[in-house]
């Protein structure tokens, strides 16, 4: 079954000296968001931009995919701390997204573990919307 | 030209199925949320998931691709709203993929007629970084219309 997710953002003013809002998302866990081109491209000051949600999109979407990997493997884990780093190059695009996950996995060796992270890099949904861009670097180690 | 970084972080307990998480903001520290995956593929029950997350990072990135195209037609918006909708579906292989992202834009630009801003949300879409993105493996498809015009 198809799953729908929706965002709605305003913009008031102009790019430099306006600002936009991220008013509300479907399931109305977060919103209000205010986003700025300073705070996208400068220092952050308290405000998320498209690139930190897109971190954020692939760390929650890949720590799914790796929980869910590794039970299937038999050794589920107890915790999974995963970062992603994404870089952005005004004029050319989203360049890299780094994934670092340190993991507590009971009874896995570190072989094992390595081969079921890569393989949630490759398959989980975020990391396939994307494939047609951003260089996508795995660092994953028992903790 | 500059590289921007931005990080987010994700503590994860347990299974898939019975686990659940929580992502937050690393760099911005404006938002700390927690998921499941009932909330991902069901009932969202006031929790987000990564492709809501993506809806929010494509309309707000989208929305300034259509301000920066709108001001360079010389007709700059006042205000635009966007909304975008993110569909994942499940594929033949039985995997989950991101489909498509359905985008809806209106904008209150004084002197702008209703084909500018149809071609300013075509460029717009053509120069938004994530659009370029999710076309690579899925459907973008957009709607602009001017708010108030005819």
């Amino acid at each position: 079954m198809a799953a729908e997710r929706t965002a709605r953002v305003t913009w008031s003013g102009s790019l430099l000296e306006g600002g936009g809002r991220i008013e509300e998302v479907g399931s109305g866990a977060f919103g209000p968001l205010d986003v700025t081109w300073a705070s996208r491209t400068e220092e952050s000051g308290g405000r998320t931009s498209p690139e930190e949600l897109i971190a954020a999109a692939h760390a929650a979407c890949f720590s799914m995919a790796f929980s869910s990997g590794l039970a299937k493997a038999g050794s589920p884990p107890e915790r999974l701390d995963v970062s992603a780093r994404v870089t952005f190059v005004p004029g050319e695009g989203i360049t890299q997204s780094a994934l670092t996950v340190r993991a507590t996995v009971p009874g896995i060796d570190e072989a094992a573990f390595v081969e079921l992270a890569e393989a949630a890099k490759e398959a989980c949904p975020v990391s396939k919307a994307l494939a047609g861009g951003p260089e996508i670097t795995l660092d994953a180690s028992l903790a | 030209m500059p590289r921007i970084v931005r990080e987010a972080s994700v503590s994860w307990e347990g299974t898939t199925a019975r686990g659940s998480g929580v992502v937050s903001a690393a760099t911005s520290g404006a938002f700390e949320l927690p998921f499941t995956l009932a909330s991902r593929v069901g009932d969202p029950e006031g929790k987000t998931s990564p492709e809501e997350l993506v809806a929010a990072a494509h309309a707000s990135c989208y929305v300034t691709s259509l301000g920066t195209e709108l001001a360079r037609a010389g007709t700059p918006p006042d205000r635009m709203a966007v909304r975008c909708v993110i569909t994942m579906d499940q594929i033949e292989s039985g995997d989950h993929r991101i489909v498509a992202s359905h985008i809806e834009a209106t904008a209150i630009a004084p002197g702008a007629d209703a084909d500018a801003v149809a071609r300013a949300a075509e460029v717009a879409d053509a120069g938004c970084p994530i659009s370029a993105l999710i076309r690579a493996s899925a459907e973008v498809t957009v709607e602009a219309r001017l708010e108030g015009g005819e």
